[in-house]
Formats: C-alpha cells, structure tokens, sequence
C-alpha cells in the first residue's frame, strides 16, 4: 500500500479534510486523486469512476457544497475542504434523502453506475435553488453522463422533490 | 513528485524559483489531471495555488480586474461580469460542465493555451491585457502577445500570472459568443467567435472587434474582418464578401472534432449569427 518506502513518506503530502462530517488526518500521495482517496483509503466505494477525464461525471462528490468530478481533483488539493459523498445523504437509520427517494419512485435508476453522480449535483443545485427550471437543470447536468438513456426519469424525480417541498 | 501549497503570491514565486520549468502551477486542476494521467506532462512539482485569496477577486473600475483565480462558474454568474462583458459570462458558461466551472479558474483557461479556449475570444474582444508577476518584477502584455502558439504562451517559468484587466462593453455597444460544438454540452469548440459592435450615429458600425478559437493554433483577433465589417449597415449586414475575409484569415485543421473544410463553412455563417445577435442586443 502507500506510504510503504521511504521515498513516498518523504514525499505524502499531510493534510486535515472533513469527509460526510467526519475529520480525517490522511497521508496521500501528491498525485492522489480524490477519487481514489474516497474510495481506497475511506472505503467510500459509492463514488464511481468512470472516465477518469473529466467527461462523464459519475464520480461527482461535493467540495464546499460545489459539486467536482472528484477524478480531477487532487486529494492534496482537499486539505481544509468539506467533502460530500453519496453516503452522506441517508439519515443514520437509512431513510433516503427526498431526492434519492424520488430517484426511486420516478425509476430514475437503471443500471445505476451513474447515479450517485447525478444525485450529487442535483444535491448541490437544489441546495442553490429550491425549484430550478427545466433550463437550469439541463445546465446543472451538463456534465453527468447516463448511458441507459434515462434522463427524463431524473427530471421527474427532480420535479417530484420540488413539489414536496 | 512533490505537492507545494502555496498560499501567498511571493510564496508561489518562491516554489516556482525552486522547480523553474518543472514546477507546475495547479488551481483547479480540471486540465493538468488528464494531462498527467496520460502521461503527457510529467512535473517534478506541483504548486497548488487555490488558496492564494488575493488571485480571486473581480475588482470593477474603468477597467475590469479579474484574478487569475475566478472560477468559470463566477464569471458566469457575476452581475457585473454579465453587464460588462456578457460574451465572457456567455463563454465561461459554455466550458465543460458545471463540475469544470465550479473549479476551473480563468488564469488556467488562458495559460493552458487550448486552441479551443472558450475564454480566450471574449477576453481578446475586450482588449485583455495580463500581468505576469516574478521576483525581478511584473510586466503587462496583452493577451495577443501573451497566446504564442498552441499550448504556449509567452509565461517565463518563473512568473505567475496573476490579474487578467479588460475594457469592458462601451454605452450603444452589444458583444456576443457564438460556439459550435457537437451537443450543446460539454462541448470543445468546433469554432468558437466572439463579436463586439459599436453603432455609429449613422446607423452602420463604427468599431468592430472579431475573435475566434480553434481556426488556428492560437485564438487570436481578425483585424481584416473588423475593418471589413466598419462602415456597413448594421441592419442587414451584407456579409458574403466579409465572410471571405474571414476564411482567408483562419487556418483551421482537421481533427476528431470536425474537418478543416467544415470549418470554413460553417464560420461565416457563425458571424452572421453573431452580427444579428449584437444588432438585436444594440435595438433593445
């Protein structure tokens, strides 16, 4: 694993993130992407990763609250950061969040590998705006990719938690 | 390789002394982590600057400040950036997705010198100048000067550039960006242009200003096509004869995105676009 000879100790970059509320002092290596930070070091494997390039957004995470394709984002680079993942969501008694349950009701899950990317920016988006327009979500999604065609099941669901709330 | 944080200017200026050419500098890191992965740069450091505060600011005078640092998402959003110059908030919507904007900063759109830099027409349109800062230093250079070729720009290693100083969009003037791409999201440009119009008392124009991405190995002005189209009406451009100008201008290549001949064709229909859209912000 990391950190295993002298010469990664002497180059791991220390840094202080907090991750789903949680503070962790990690060791990471200086071209440690945050994916695989999330992923390897915090077993978090709800963050997916597809592309590795910044295309399809399935391993969209939240840093303060702005949703990045943690793929891109340098573990170092999250030192002093709140992160958000996929498993920050549920209550502790696993009850979903309103927009993951509307993901269920409105069969907005198909294979599902995209789907904690997309759950995440439209957590961001609807934390900015309680009921974003067609137009806004469209913008808002630019960047999550799904490839079992289901983007109408995912605007229903958004829609849905607009309604109820 | 080594992560240095910087969190001041003289702080980045110190790493980039240490590491010169093999230090990298990393802000959002949307461009450089590809890069790395596919192996097609190999840095012996990388500089984080993200957090140095005093590179994030939009400072609005008679000319507009913004800092290396502003985030694409900012510039789209920003009142004043929307009002001053509404073709670089156009632009700085219209890069990647909103995960790119969030963190994608506008000194890394320019530095990184894409021939394809949706950021680098709406700057160049408003006479951008940047400033490069160094121990022996700071110099200005427009952003013409600034763009040397593909992927290159006139950064000595040692410099940090920090502020990018526009002129923004004059009373009676209206400026837009037109892009091409594939989709309509998450796109690299085909082509990308930006216009900005003033209309003379007469009715024709009295300035134009034209810049275009991914035609050539750097985004650049099209001095001809902006003495061409001065002096036309504004209603009812007649544009075929400024539309071959413009293709004599640009010297576009094939790639996986679309042919060097499409190119060609589809940019004077592009201008026509953007002239209507100024001639219709300017009526308003």
């Amino acid at each position: 694993m990391t950190g295993s000879n002298a010469m990664s100790d002497e180059q791991s970059v220390p840094i202080s993130c907090q991750v789903n509320g949680r503070n962790h002092q990690l060791n990471v290596r200086p071209e440690e992407s945050l994916l695989s930070m999330l992923r390897e070091r915090l077993s978090l494997k709800g963050t997916k990763e597809g592309c590795l390039e910044g295309e399809c957004g399935a391993c969209t995470v939240l840093v303060d609250d702005l949703p990045v394709d943690s793929c891109l984002y340098f573990a170092a680079a999250a030192d002093g950061k709140s992160i958000r993942t996929i498993e920050s969501l549920h209550a502790e008694e696993g009850e979903l969040s309103p927009l993951q349950q509307a993901f269920l009701d409105h069969g907005a899950v198909q294979c599902g590998f995209c789907t904690p990317g997309f759950v995440m920016t439209l957590t961001a988006l609807l934390e900015q705006k309680k009921a974003p327009s067609r137009t806004e979500i469209e913008a808002a999604l630019a960047g999550n990719i799904c490839r079992c065609t289901g983007y109408r099941q995912i605007f229903d669901a958004v829609f849905a938690v607009e309604k109820t709330e | 390789m080594k992560f240095c944080r910087a969190s001041s200017v003289n702080e980045a200026l110190a790493y980039l002394g240490e590491w010169g050419a093999d230090g990298y500098l990393l802000a959002g890191s949307t461009d450089i982590m590809p890069q790395y992965n596919s192996g097609d740069v190999a840095p012996s450091a990388l500089i984080h600057i993200e957090g140095i505060e005093s590179l994030s600011l939009i400072t609005i005078n008679e000319r507009t400040s913004i800092g290396a640092l502003v985030s694409h998402s900012r510039l789209a959003a920003d009142k004043e950036i929307v009002a001053r110059h509404p073709a670089l908030a156009k632009a700085a919507s219209l890069v990647g997705g909103w995960q790119t904007q969030a963190v994608g900063t506008v000194g890394g759109n320019i530095c990184n010198a894409s021939p394809a830099a949706d950021l680098a027409p709406p700057l160049l349109i408003a006479d951008a100048q940047v400033t490069l800062v160094s121990t022996s230093g700071e110099r200005q250079l427009t952003l013409d000067d600034f763009f040397a070729g593909r992927r290159q720009t006139a950064r000595r290693s040692d410099e940090l550039l920090t502020t990018i100083e526009l002129e923004p969009l004059p009373n009676g003037s209206a400026e837009v960006y037109v892009k091409l791409g594939r989709r309509g999201a998450m796109d690299v440009a085909i082509v990308g242009l930006a216009v900005r119009l003033a209309l003379g008392e007469n009715g024709k124009i009295a300035n134009a200003r034209v810049a275009v991405c991914a035609v050539a190995p750097k985004p650049m002005r099209l001095p001809k096509v902006e003495a061409a189209l001065t002096g036309l009406p504004l209603e009812a451009v007649e544009l075929a004869a400024v539309g071959k100008t413009l293709v004599a201008a640009i010297s576009p290549i094939d790639d996986n995105r679309a042919t060097a001949s499409y190119r060609k064709r589809v940019l004077p229909g592009l201008l026509q676009q953007a002239v209507c859209q100024c001639a219709e912000e300017i009526q308003k």
